[in-house]
């Protein structure tokens, strides 16, 4: 078969090495810049991440001009327009985003407005930007969102109980610091979640409508490494080697996502977390087995193609083999000790109906193989509550 | 060469499409997402606003021509020429806005929530291009 199109851009250079951030200031001088702006999260500072980061950039030359630490986990426009003003009082000339996915699309956002001038929200649309924004570097903490990779940046608007999706091949950052040492101290129950997150963002990249070879090679072989590690990730998480895949896995699916996007599980799961606030990477861990299983009547034969990357023998019919995948990705989640029920992530059934609707006005549905309705995604729903 | 000689073309063409889906079932389609979308065309220069937030009693949706005294909720921008093979149903939505053919200003929710609304008016367009004597357009 022809494919109709191929769009893959991939803009951000990405380093990795155990130890990496200790030589942090010597990359980002490299970008042509030397006032760093530091975006992160309180947790991380106490844990002393942030002054990891700070000592490396110092090392290295880089002035750092201010901070802003106070990305919530789900961070907002409001969190963006506000660090954003902070960072242009400072005058810094690169954002350097250490965290997870909410700390780095924070980034992101203030990139934009920092960039381009005016509010957030200006930017909400389709082919916005078309020129470069100022310099972005992002140090992931988990392995999960991808972000340091990714075209896109997701951001609620507390609000609309809304979660935007902001896209533009020039969101990326320039620099990614993959160092498996910044995410050690992550505890198990998030280690698995946000490791099933990254898992998620490869599976629906290869079942997307918009799936292409080169998003198709990188999702493959990101199920690959993260089936293999993420539970050694999770049950031994002193592991360096371990969390150094997982980083992997997860820019791998970063990539995959970024380009042919996602479908039905990540709709519902920014559904969940607009309206109730339910983790991402829970919402994805809970949500991706019954997903594929509501995609199976139209892709069968994509989801049985992920069979070698699970480990799963192919054998049997397609439809066969894609419920042994089914089955992989129920175990896979349950070794990592994560929940299969929305109500262990406090979700009532009362609440579902809501959650359906706004599933079918996510941005994510409109990639999703089989065309989802309200209705059929409330089934998906109950079926795990 | 333009497909659309100046604007009133456009209008005749693309703003009679819409007119012309008011007796269809789609209108009660595009009345349900009470959205309102502002399409701006250049070569020639023209602008179509279809509102189904505020549409008169009775009505599912008003069309606008030219300038508009009120902000819609979604700006789509492109060619006149990119336009007519979008309604013909040519335009594959997501490589025309990587190639940059197309830009959308606003919530990405209600850009989606159009797509399956106005997917009848392929079929519409050229039908109804033939129905005004313009089947030369169909091409």
């Amino acid at each position: 078969m022809l494919p109709e199109f191929l769009d893959f851009s991939m803009r951000t250079r990405v380093m990795g090495a155990a130890g990496l951030v200790r030589e942090l200031g010597d990359q980002v001088t490299r970008l042509g810049v030397e006032r760093a702006f530091i975006v992160s999260d309180r947790t991380l500072e106490k844990l002393g991440l942030v002054e990891r980061a700070r000592q490396g950039l110092t090392a290295g030359g880089v002035t750092v001009v201010g901070e802003f630490l106070d990305v919530p986990p789900n961070s907002d426009v409001n969190v963006v327009e506000r660090a954003a003003a902070a960072a242009g009082e400072a005058g810094g000339d690169v954002l350097v985003a250490i965290g997870g996915g909410s700390v780095i699309d924070t980034a992101k956002g203030m990139n934009m407005v920092l960039s381009k001038g005016g509010n957030l929200m200006d930017y909400q649309g389709l082919g916005l930007i078309n020129e470069p924004l100022g310099k972005l570097v992002a140090v992931p903490t988990t392995a999960g969102t991808g972000s340091e990779v990714t075209n896109m940046a997701v951001i609620k608007d507390p609000a609309a109980r809304v979660k935007y999706s902001f896209t533009s091949p020039y969101l990326g950052p320039d620099l990614a610091v993959l160092d498996p040492e910044m995410t050690l101290g992550l505890p198990p129950g998030l280690t698995a979640s946000t490791g099933m997150d990254a898992l998620t963002h490869a599976v629906e990249a290869y079942l997307s409508v918009s799936a292409n070879p080169i998003s198709d090679g990188l999702a493959l072989y990101a199920i690959r490494v993260i089936n293999q590690w993420l539970p050694r990730a999770t049950l031994v998480g002193s592991s360096v080697e371990a969390r150094y895949w997982m980083l992997i896995g997860s820019n791998l699916a970063g990539a995959a996502f970024s380009n042919s996007l996602v479908g039905c599980v990540h709709a519902m799961a920014h559904a969940l977390g607009g309206l109730f606030d339910v983790p991402h990477g829970l919402a994805n861990a809970i949500l991706l087995a019954p997903g594929l299983e509501y995609n199976l009547d139209v892709a069968a034969g994509r989801i049985a193609e992920l069979a070698p990357s699970f480990g799963v023998w192919p054998s049997g019919s397609e439809e066969e083999t894609a419920r042994a995948v089914i089955e992989a990705v129920k175990v896979l989640a349950k070794s990592c000790g994560l929940p299969a029920r929305l109500r262990d992530a406090g979700v009532s059934e009362s609440s579902l109906n809501e959650a359906a609707e706004a599933a079918v006005m996510d941005g994510a549905i409109f990639t999703n193989p089989r065309p989802a309705t309200a209705e059929e995604l409330l089934e998906v729903l109950k079926k795990v509550v | 060469m333009a497909v659309f000689k100046d604007a009133s073309e456009v209008y005749l063409c693309i703003g009679g499409l819409f007119r012309r889906a008011l007796t269809e079932p789609l209108a009660q389609k595009v009345s349900d997402s009470k959205i309102s979308v502002r399409f701006n065309y250049s070569d020639p220069d023209s602008a179509i606003t279809v509102d189904a937030k505020n549409p008169p009693p009775g009505e599912p949706y008003t069309i606008y021509e030219g300038d508009i005294n009120f902000k819609p909720d979604v700006v789509m921008s492109m060619k006149a020429d990119v336009a007519h093979q979008f309604w013909l149903g040519k335009v594959n939505l997501v490589a025309a806005l990587a190639k940059g053919q197309m830009k959308a200003v606003g919530p990405i929710q209600s850009i989606i929530k159009l797509i399956p609304v106005i997917k009848p008016a392929f079929e519409l367009y050229p039908q109804y291009l033939k129905e005004i004597g313009r089947a030369d357009l169909t091409q």
